[in-house]
């Protein structure tokens, strides 16, 4: 039952998931954390930590949520919730290749995009409050966070990085 | 090398997704899909920059949807086939073990100290990709609120993300509709 529920839920987040994926997090959350109890919230930001730590696109780490879902089956898990993530989007990519070529001169490539953008944009600072929920509240990992914003928009440093930067700071204060 | 519609084998295409997807660190990649393309003749700048489009505006990661498009374009379905396999698999692997290392170690309090870390700095990405996301839109006051009503609907009112879409991504494609008109 597990397999056929992890399938649903991420190929439903993939059809949705416009903008890159990027608005996807708060529903997963959602699903994942608050329906079927896969994961905790704690591990579900990790999880998302983890899958914007690895190369690749961060909605990778659907992969790991299925790994947790099924304890005993951890690979099937794993590979079902990333075929269910990933196959519907790039079907609809094949799809719609034909269909784009008549709309190739049309201004409503440009409408629909632009259009969907702001929904998308909310739907990440949903995501900003979903993340924050398995986040550790602490005044250290709050100033951690605050600087690697600061870092991320003043400079060119990468996302891992950051990442690990940040990942040092708490083995020595938020053990 | 001719410079023109040169067709690749399929497992040229898996490869040369292959080594972009597993390095694709921060950004930068849409760039080196770009080279790599046309250094290799598969297509032309128009085409590319037509995949670009579609790769963004449909849903799924955008590195992926953009290895398909070129995939399909040099090859076809099995180009498509060859290019997804290619872009998906080194990441698959990858966080598979970054998950069978978490399983095994995330108890460990040095390791689980710095797990909260990284979560702390990945929760500091997102709002700063949130901010810089918002600052995008601030060309008019109709896609700022439409940012902020939809962050609202979504976490005060718990809106499924279909009728999100719906409601305000079909507002927003409305003003744009009415923007380009006027």
């Amino acid at each position: 039952m597990t397999i056929l529920h992890l399938l649903w839920t991420f190929a439903q987040l993939s059809v949705l998931g416009f903008g890159g994926g990027k608005g996807i997090i708060p529903q997963m959350h959602a699903e994942v954390v608050g329906r079927y109890h896969w994961v905790t919230s704690e591990q579900f930001t990790q999880f998302y930590t983890i899958g914007k730590l690895v190369p690749g696109p961060t909605t990778i780490f659907a992969s790991l949520v299925g790994y947790a879902a099924m304890p005993r089956n951890p690979l099937a898990g794993a590979t079902v919730a990333a075929l269910a993530m990933f196959l519907p989007s790039s079907a609809i990519v094949v799809a719609f290749d034909a269909l784009w070529q008549r709309f190739s001169a049309s201004p409503w490539r440009a409408i629909v995009s632009r259009g969907l953008a702001p929904a998308v944009v909310g739907l990440v600072w949903s995501s900003v409050a979903t993340i924050s929920r398995g986040a550790p509240k602490s005044l250290v990992a709050y100033a951690v966070a605050g600087i690697v914003t600061l870092l991320m928009l003043r400079t060119k440093l990468d996302t891992p990085l950051l990442i690990v930067l940040a990942g040092a700071v708490g083995v020595v204060a938020l053990r | 090398m001719t410079s023109d519609s040169r067709a690749p084998t399929l497992a040229e295409i898996a490869l040369t997704f292959a080594a972009i997807s597993s390095t694709a660190f921060g950004g930068g990649q849409k760039a080196s899909i770009r080279r790599q393309v046309l250094a290799r003749g598969w297509m032309d700048e128009e085409h590319f920059m037509d995949g670009l489009e579609i790769a963004q505006v449909l849903p799924g990661p955008n590195l992926l949807n953009l290895a398909i498009y070129c995939g399909q374009r040099v090859r076809g379905i099995a180009g498509a086939i060859a290019a997804f396999l290619g872009a998906s698999l080194p990441p698959f692997v990858i966080v598979l073990v970054a998950g069978a290392l978490y399983f095994k170690y995330a108890a460990n309090p040095y390791v689980h100290g710095g797990l909260r870390g990284c979560a702390a700095g990945a929760l500091g990405l997102t709002l700063g990709n949130a901010l810089e996301l918002t600052w995008d839109q601030r060309g008019t006051w109709v896609r700022v609120a439409l940012v902020a009503l939809t962050a609202l609907a979504v976490s005060l009112l718990k809106m499924p993300l279909l009728l999100v879409l719906v409601i305000f991504g079909g507002l927003g494609i409305a003003h744009e509709y009415v923007r380009s008109r006027a």
